[in-house]
C-alpha cells in the first residue's frame, strides 16, 4: 500500500476509525482541533457518529454511555480539556469501560499555552481522577507508531476492560510524516463476548443477562472485592503489556530516558554524541503506564549514568529513579511550559555530566 | 520590475519550504521580502526563530501574535509594504486550502493594480496528501481557493513529496495527475520542484516539458530537532 503524507491529528483519527471506532464525542481545543474536525467529516461517511458535546465533561460522559453498550468509542482533547474529563475517566475506570482517550498535551498549568508540552505525565499515570485505578497509557513517538498502537488499543481495552489513554503532544499532532494506513476493521458488538455490555435488556428477558453500568458500590465489602478485582487486572497488565524501546543502549556509557517527541530529540543528541566517540543510548518507555521499571534497570546495568530529559519538571524522572533505586547516578534536564529541550542542550548536559565525573 | 509570487495550496503541500527557497534564490540578486500570511496554523510556520536567522538579507513580515498562545492571528499593516515599497521580489506564503487563502482577499485592490506579468499566483500541489490525491480533489480545492483569494491561479507547482521518504516516484506520480488537472482546468504547470537528486532523476525520464514547467531544485530549511528519527513502515 502506498505511503501518504499525513498530519498526526488526521492520521490518528483515521487510524481509530480503521480500528473500529464509530463514535466520537469531543470539544475543540488547540492543538488537537484537527481531530474533531477530521472526525466530523469522516464519521458520517462510514455510518458512525460525530457529536460535538457542550463541554469536555459532557463528552467523556457520552463516551461512558456509548462504551457501556460495547461500542468502540473515542474522545480527544488537550491538557486543560483532559483535566475536565478526569471525573468521567475515573468513573469509566470504575465501571470497567473499554474506550480510547487522546490527550494532545499543551503547556500548563491552567490554560498555559497552545504550544507542545509533556506536563500531564503525572495526571496520566499517577491517576488524574479519584480512586485506585490505572489507564493503559501509550506515549507514541511518531505518527506511524501512533497508528500502529491504535490498531490494538481497542483489543487491549476490551481484553482488560480498562480505558486506554494516548499521551501525545502538540508536535505529534501538528507535524506531518509519511505513513501507511492499515485496512479498515468492521467492528460489530458481540453480546456473547461482551456480556457486561448494556445491549437492550427488556422485562421478560433473562434477569441474569441484565447489564448495569455503574461505579457506585453501596456495600463497602463489595467495593473492596471490586477493587481487589481491579488490582488483579492491573497486575496482569503490568505483567503483559509493557512496551519500551532501547536505542543503542547495548554498549552505552550514558543512557538518556525520554518519551514521546522528546525521545526523538534525545536520539538526535545520542547520534551526535556517538560521532564524538561518546557512547550514548536512549531508553524510551512506549507504555508510560505500565512503566517498564525492570527493563530500564536491565538496559542501564552497565552505564556510568542516566540522564532523564523531558518537556516538564521531570515528572517521569520519578519513575526512572524508582526503577534504579539509587543503583546509578541520575540527572534530569528539561523545561517546563512549552519549550522543547534541544539537541544542543542535551549534548551540553552530557558533556557537563562527564566533566563532573559521572 | 517588481515580481510577486503568491503560494497557495492544500495543507501540507510544501508552500512554506518553497517560499523560503524562492526568497533565498531571489535574494541572491535583488531586494526581497517574504510574507508569512498563514492565518490558520498555530504550529510550524515561516516565522520560527530558526528560519528567521537564515533570512538575514530578506525582510520577513509575520502576522501579529505568531508563535504565541493567541489562536486568532491578525494581519499587520506591514503587509502593505509588499505593494508600497520598491522590492525586486516579493513572496507570499499563504495558509492552506480555501480557508488559508481567504487572507489574500483583503489585498485584492493592490493585486489588481499590478502590471501584466508582475504577479504569479501558484497552486502548490502534493498528490501524496490525502485531500489532493486525485484530479477531482485538486480541481475542487483549486476552484475554492480562487474564489476565496479573489485571485486567478496562473500556474501550478508539482511539489509532490513524502517528506523524508521522498523519491523521484513522487514527482512522476504527481506529473501524471497534475498533467490531467492542467488539461482539464487550462491552468499551466509553471514549476516542478524537489530535492536536486530526485528532480534530476525525474527529469532524466524524459517527460513532456509542457507539464513540467521550470524545474526548481530546492533545499530543505524547515529542519527540526526531532526530524532525524522517523518511524516508517
Amino acid at each position: 500500500m502506498a505511503l501518504t503524507l499525513m498530519k498526526g491529528s488526521e492520521a490518528i483519527a483515521e487510524a481509530a476509525i480503521r480500528a473500529g471506532a464509530r463514535f466520537f464525542f469531543g470539544y475543540p481545543i488547540t492543538p488537537q482541533t484537527e481531530i474533531p474536525e477530521y472526525m466530523s467529516a469522516r464519521m458520517p461517511e462510514i455510518g458512525g457518529c460525530y457529536l460535538q458535546a457542550e463541554s469536555e465533561v459532557a463528552a467523556i460522559n457520552m463516551v461512558y454511555g456509548a462504551a457501556g453498550t460495547g461500542a468502540r468509542v473515542i474522545t480527544s482533547s488537550s491538557s486543560p480539556g483532559v483535566s475536565l474529563k478526569q471525573e468521567g475517566i475515573s468513573y469509566a475506570a470504575g465501571a470497567q469501560l473499554p474506550c480510547v482517550i487522546l490527550n494532545v498535551m499543551r503547556g500548563g498549568p491552567g490554560l498555559g499555552s497552545i504550544q507542545a508540552s509533556q506536563g500531564d505525565y503525572f495526571q496520566a499515570v499517577k491517576g488524574g481522577g479519584n480512586g485506585d485505578y490505572h489507564l493503559i497509557t501509550y506515549a507514541p513517538s511518531s505518527i506511524q507508531e501512533a497508528i500502529d498502537i491504535m490498531q490494538f488499543a481497542y483489543d487491549k481495552a476490551e481484553k482488560y476492560r480498562v480505558p486506554v489513554l494516548f499521551l501525545a503532544d502538540g508536535i505529534m499532532c501538528q507535524m506531518m510524516e509519511p505513513v501507511e494506513m492499515p485496512p479498515m476493521v468492521e467492528y460489530k458488538v458481540d453480546p456473547e463476548k461482551k456480556p457486561w455490555a448494556a445491549t437492550g435488556w427488556k422485562p421478560g428477558d433473562d434477569p441474569a443477562k441484565r447489564a448495569v453500568i455503574n461505579s457506585l458500590y453501596i456495600n463497602t465489602e463489595e467495593l473492596t472485592v471490586h477493587n481487589n478485582h481491579l488490582q488483579a487486572i492491573y497486575a496482569e497488565i503490568r505483567k503483559n503489556e509493557k512496551m519500551w524501546e532501547c536505542y543503542k543502549t547495548e554498549d552505552a556509557d550514558y543512557v538518556i530516558t525520554a518519551f514521546g517527541t522528546v525521545a526523538r530529540i534525545a536520539k538526535s543528541a545520542a547520534d551526535s554524541l556517538r560521532k564524538e566517540g561518546i557512547k550514548v543510548g536512549v531508553f524510551r518507555p512506549i507504555t508510560v503506564w505500565p512503566f517498564p521499571y525492570e527493563e530500564l534497570k536491565e538496559a542501564t546495568k552497565n552505564v556510568k549514568a542516566i540522564l532523564d530529559v523531558e518537556a516538564n519538571e521531570g515528572q517521569m524522572y520519578e519513575d526512572v529513579k524508582l526503577a534504579l533505586l539509587g543503583s546509578k547516578p541520575t540527572e534530569y534536564f528539561g523545561h517546563c511550559g512549552s519549550l522543547m529541550p534541544s539537541t544542543t542542550e542535551i549534548i551540553a548536559k552530557i558533556h557537563e555530566m562527564m566533566k563532573e565525573g559521572k | 520590475m517588481k515580481k510577486m509570487y503568491v503560494l497557495i495550496g492544500n495543507y501540507g503541500s510544501g508552500k512554506t519550504e518553497l517560499a523560503i527557497n524562492f526568497a533565498l534564490r531571489a535574494a541572491e540578486t535583488g531586494r526581497t521580502e517574504i510574507l508569512d500570511l498563514d492565518m490558520v496554523n498555530t504550529y510550524f510556520r515561516l516565522t520560527e526563530p530558526g528560519i528567521m536567522t537564515r533570512m538575514k538579507e530578506i525582510r520577513l513580515v509575520s502576522p501579529n501574535f505568531t508563535n504565541s498562545s493567541v489562536e486568532t492571528l491578525s494581519l499587520p499593516a506591514e503587509v502593505q509594504s509588499a505593494f508600497a515599497m520598491d522590492w525586486d521580489t516579493v513572496v507570499f506564503d499563504v495558509g492552506g486550502d480555501a480557508a488559508g487563502s481567504t487572507a489574500l482577499g483583503r489585498y485584492h485592490q493592490d493585486f489588481m493594480e499590478l502590471e501584466e506579468g508582475q504577479l504569479e499566483v501558484l497552486n502548490v500541489i502534493n498528490i501524496r496528501r490525502p485531500l489532493s490525491g486525485t484530479v477531482d480533489r485538486i480541481i475542487r480545492i483549486q476552484n475554492e481557493m480562487q474564489v476565496h483569494s479573489r485571485l486567478k491561479i496562473t500556474g501550478m507547482i508539482n511539489n509532490t513529496n513524502l517528506s523524508v521518504a521522498t523519491t523521484e516516484a513522487e514527482l512522476r506520480d504527481g506529473y501524471e495527475i497534475i498533467k490531467e488537472v492542467s488539461e482539464r482546468s487550462g491552468i499551466p504547470v509553471a514549476y516542478t520542484s524537489g530535492k536536486k537528486e530526485f528532480l534530476d532523476a525525474f527529469l532524466a525520464e524524459g517527460h513532456d516539458p509542457k507539464y513540467i514547467g521550470t524545474p526548481v531544485p530546492i533545499d530543505v530549511y524547515m529542519k527540526r530537532d526531532w526530524d532525524s528519527w522517523v518511524k516508517t513502515v
